[in-house]
């Protein structure tokens, strides 16, 4: 036994080698973040702020569900731990009002530039709260929508679809079509799709209905774009409204795997990439890189990502911002400017990351074919961006709205599941908001 | 009355110290850690029981009498929970205790490959909820998932294990059972191996049936062991937590929340520590209540034992 | 009775169903270890592939780029140090409950009666217990603040004690009294006879405790992922550095389990030989 735990321990030592600071007396600070691949690719931008700045920054992965509590945790126990945190749209209300993070308007004054080529819209739902500004969005996962373009233009099914619902087979326009198209390519095995004999079920869409807030990211889209939000300006919620999106949702479960259930945004592109599915719901643009893998997966399959029906959709963001407990708070704002400034994300872009800055997200180099395998969602987004500009959601508004956020599922998805109705799902919604704010929730200006 | 004897001379031969002052110096280092680490959270809950305590919103506050186990008792989805953690607990705890004593009765005769067995078996035990359970989701999974794709290939129903509502529970439960059925046969293996001879070989001489010699003999001395494991499985159920945070995380809807998990949404997401807290102190309420009818015959047999000198 | 002769029919069907028992048994960690070879583009495919060509690049990722060894030290030192704690007082304690009925089985109760307490419901009062303790010098000293071993190990040993010595009480009351009085009668002193009688004979079932709780110590994920950020992490919470915005990442994943649970294997087969002796908990009394 001796022996084994000595040469583990040998492999240990080796493994984890100390990289040495490149000045005398660096200044510490620690990034709170989700992994994925753009952290790693942070680790070569992190070193140039570290050589430049006299700092070590060190970056802290977090799995996505446990992301909003740990940070929580360590705001309320002021542990200064974190420096930078790294919060979902619905959370800034609630750390800014909470005084968990500090604000940043003084900070960015001889920065405006900077703060005005964030897209306005993310401006608007990730940055500001109360007139003040709150730090940097660096990545986006807004919604649009992806589509098997090579299934829409198929003139075999083009002629089909046609003689089925007298209009012509096409990117949807409204939730309608986008249910007609779903239902259209809803297949079994052995049945037909573009001429071949199908080899395993295929579906219309691919949908997050599993224990997962993206179920409420999904239905933000038809909700928004019937001109209704989740909260209305008194701070409670339409359940009429809310029933009737969560209705037609519920049919669309009918055209999509049966795993829609159990997984999110990960398992529908797994279903995308294995060519089970036409098309998504209100869909995270940021998945392109991944998304557009399914070209090479399934053989002959092209794909497009377009705004969602009634060009409404969940506009997400991370924001960097700095924490109230950091001891080194003028270098972690330093940080969050480098991280959200131009030069990062442009390198950022260059990897496949999704940009928050207008100036990167219409530059046409990142439209070109060249980068469409990384950026081909951009022009996209640009145009999510400005339809949606001007649009503001209740949710955003109230600092209770990252619990509203993070419970609100568990009603719908129950509704989706057939545990409860439609309507016990949006009456149940409207009683859990109420409880969470203690009655209708206070809503910000 | 000889051994009685021997410890008036362990007392009189011993340096000073006495019986009674070793026995506490030797648990003294136990009773420290469990006095502060048990007992200073436990003051701390029981104390923001009775306050109000938004965590999100800063320290905690007014003390609010009985408050918050008025609006726990009231709370539908806390009887759901309890309901939840009281079914998976029967099914989980019945099966792992059947499959896990016929196992060690079908290894206890087998002549081969035992020790091989035993190793592949212990494997589940070895791993962590946390991980192996995102394994079973990839198992469970409708579209990716072997477990389907077998049950497919001969002909058999697929269900959509945790996407449906009526069954996403016990598929949880058989994760737990698949985890902790090998720990109920292992032991209980031992246990039949561990069995004195003697009676039985007198039983088969006397010509009793199969079924009595189980029925009389072997049941009634495994017993003990058995009932020990028993009670250790039954607590780790009613506090299951990681085998659905990371399966179901208490879907779909709340058909899978148990007692713990609903305590983790409340303390941990909505950060309402007031209500978490009650919830806790009931639930310790409700299982010291029942550990003393489960533990009692347990604690009368050691004690019994320690007094038998 | 139950070694008699059986008919051959009757072995066909045993070994039919222990095959079949095994293979329940086996078949999910089977299916992980074959995930953790495949390459990217055969793991998210319906249906389901046995044949593929098998790549390291999942453990590349693991320990190369995860540095995922630096998670299985962490683990390394937090278990074997608790386990050892745990053992050590814990075997005191339930010698004591066996030999001298300390508190008449009241004490005792109390002790295992903390094992009914939900972790979740502690989590947050030990975050802040080791906030503040980790704050002060000998807290510093002994690194028992948030994000250091000694925290991890401090809850690990809370939350293994009652199990063990609940396992040892029983151990204990099986080792027959009269050896320990003839040794007293040597002259040893009760020190000397603990070490060199007791511990010994009771040798199979303090490395059953030890498994199991090497085992518990090992696979816990709330306490570690609460009280550890980055440098005190274990596996359960290095895993989660698997879960990325692009999705989980089954393959290293698959990898990561795999190494994390090696470790355990090896310790559970080297303890092997005294598990059968030690298992019955001394509940069955021959």
């Amino acid at each position: 036994m001796k022996k084994l735990f000595l040469s583990a321990g040998l492999i240990v030592g080796m493994a984890s080698g100390a990289n040495a600071a490149t000045c005398s007396n660096p200044v510490q600070i620690t990034w709170s973040t989700i992994a994925g691949f753009y952290t790693d690719a942070m680790a070569n931008f992190v070193k140039d702020f570290e050589v430049k700045n006299c700092a070590k920054v060190t970056v802290v992965n977090i799995d996505n569900s446990q992301l909003y509590n740990k940070q929580v945790i360590e705001m309320v126990g002021q542990t200064g731990a974190y420096d930078v945190v790294t919060l979902e749209t619905a959370e800034k209300a609630e750390f800014a009002q909470n005084g968990f993070i500090k604000p940043m308007t003084q900070f960015f004054k001889d920065k405006q530039g900077l703060v005005n080529d964030v897209a306005p819209i993310l401006r608007g739902m990730t940055v500001e709260y109360k007139g003040d500004i709150w730090g940097l969005p660096y990545y986006t996962y807004t919604a649009g929508m992806f589509v098997r373009q090579d299934l829409l233009d198929d003139a075999g099914e083009k002629q089909a679809f046609k003689a089925k619902y007298g209009y012509d087979l096409g990117q949807p326009q409204t939730w309608e079509q986008h249910r007609d198209i779903a239902k259209f390519f809803t297949r079994k095995t052995g049945e037909k799709l573009k001429g071949e004999p199908l080899k395993k079920d295929f579906f219309g869409v691919g949908l997050m209905a599993g224990p997962f807030p993206e179920i409420q990211d999904e239905l933000s889209a038809p909700l928004w774009g019937m001109g209704s939000d989740w909260l209305t300006k008194n701070g409670k919620v339409p359940v009429d409204d809310v029933e009737k999106v969560l209705g037609q949702y519920v049919e669309l479960l009918k055209y999509a795997p049966k795993a829609a259930l159990t997984v999110t945004y990960d398992g529908v592109m797994n279903q995308m990439k294995d060519g089970q599915i036409a098309m998504t719901h209100g869909f995270f643009l940021d998945q392109w890189p991944n998304a557009v893998k399914t070209e090479e997966m399934v053989p002959g399959a092209k794909m497009s990502a377009i705004e969602a029906p009634g060009k409404r959709a969940y506009v997400g963001g991370f924001l960097l911002a700095v924490s109230s407990s950091s001891a080194n708070p003028e270098m972690a704002m330093k940080f969050v400017a480098h991280i959200g400034g131009k030069d990062i994300q442009r390198q950022f872009a260059e990897l496949g990351g999704a940009s928050t800055l207008t100036s990167v997200l219409s530059d046409p180099y990142f439209s070109s074919p060249a980068m469409r395998s990384k950026t081909g969602q951009y022009a996209t987004l640009n145009k999510v961006f400005q339809s949606m500009n001007g649009f503001s959601s209740n949710l955003f508004k109230t600092p209770f709205g990252a619990k509203i956020y993070n419970s609100m599922q568990i009603p719908l998805q129950a509704a989706a599941a057939g545990q409860i109705s439609v309507r016990q799902a949006a009456e149940r919604l409207a009683a859990d908001v109420e409880k969470i704010c203690g009655g209708p929730c206070p809503i910000a200006d | 009355m000889q051994s009685q004897s021997n410890s008036a001379l362990m007392r009189t031969s011993s340096a000073g110290m006495s019986d009674r002052w070793f026995s506490i110096a030797l648990i003294a280092p136990a009773m420290a850690v469990t006095l502060i680490f048990a007992l200073l959270p436990l003051a701390y809950a029981l104390d923001v029981s009775f306050r109000f305590a938004d965590l999100s919103r800063g320290k905690l506050g007014d003390y609010l009498g009985l408050d918050n186990y008025r609006t726990v008792f009231a709370d539908a989805d806390f009887w759901s929970a309890s309901w939840v953690t009281m079914k998976f607990t029967i099914v989980a705890v019945g099966l792992q205790m059947s499959l896990g004593v016929g196992i060690a009765f079908l290894l206890h005769g087998a002549q081969f490959a035992k020790g091989i067995t035993r190793s592949l078996l212990i494997l589940p035990l070895a791993t962590s909820a946390a991980v192996t359970g995102l394994f079973w989701r990839y198992l469970y999974d409708t579209q990716f998932g072997v477990l389907n794709f077998v049950l497919g290939a001969i002909g058999l129903p697929e269900p959509n294990w945790l996407g449906d509502y009526t069954i996403a529970l016990w598929s949880v439960a058989l994760f737990d059972v698949w985890q902790w059925t090998p720990f109920v046969a292992l032991i209980a293996l031992a246990g039949l191996q561990a069995l004195p001879k003697e009676p039985f070989e007198a039983a088969e001489l006397d010509g009793a049936s199969q079924w009595r010699i189980l029925t009389k003999l072997t049941f009634p001395l495994l017993k003990p062991v058995l009932f020990l494991v028993l009670v250790l499985r039954t607590i780790d159920c009613v506090r299951l937590y990681d085998a659905v945070a990371v399966l179901t995380r208490g879907g779909p809807g709340t058909s899978t929340e148990t007692m713990t998990f609903y305590l983790y949404r409340t303390g941990l997401k909505l950060f309402r520590m007031d209500y978490a807290s009650t919830m806790a102190v009931f639930f310790l309420y409700v299982m010291l209540v029942a550990a003393v009818f489960a533990l009692t015959p347990l604690l009368k047999q050691f004690t019994d034992r320690a007094k038998e000198s | 009775m139950l070694n008699q002769k059986h008919s051959f029919a009757f072995e066909v069907l045993r070994y039919g169903l222990i095959v079949l028992v095994v293979s329940f048994f086996f078949f999910p960690i089977f299916w992980m270890l074959l995930t953790s070879f495949k390459p990217e583009t055969a793991i998210m495919v319906s249906p389901p592939q046995f044949l593929f060509t098998p790549t390291l690049e999942n453990y590349r990722h693991a320990l190369v780029d995860k540095n995922f060894l630096f998670y299985i030290k962490n683990t390394l030192i937090i278990s074997i140090i608790s386990t050892a704690i745990v053992v050590a007082i814990g075997s005191l304690a339930a010698y004591s409950f066996a030999r001298f009925n300390v508190g008449d089985g009241h004490i005792l109760f109390f002790l295992l009666s903390t094992k009914m307490m939900p972790a979740i419901a502690v989590i947050l009062p030990y975050f802040l217990i080791f906030r503040d303790v980790g704050k002060t010098t000998v807290g510093a000293t002994l690194h028992l603040g948030l994000d250091q071993h000694g925290a991890l190990i401090v809850s690990y040993v809370m939350f293994n004690l009652p199990f063990a010595i609940w396992l040892l009480v029983s151990f204990f009351q099986d080792i027959p009294r009269e050896l320990e009085h003839s040794a007293r009668l040597d002259g040893l002193s009760r020190l000397q006879v603990l070490r060199k009688v007791t511990f010994p004979l009771a040798a199979p079932s303090i490395a059953v405790t030890a498994v199991f709780t090497l085992i518990f110590c090992w696979n816990e994920f709330l306490f570690a992922y609460i009280l550890t950020r980055k440098m005190a992490s274990t596996v359960t919470v290095g895993v989660e550095s698997f879960f990325t915005l692009q999705g989980i990442l089954w393959g290293p994943v698959a990898a990561a389990a795999t190494i994390s649970v090696a470790p355990m294997l090896l310790f559970v087969l080297a303890m092997q030989r005294y598990m059968v002796r030690g298992l019955t908990f001394g509940a069955v009394r021959g």
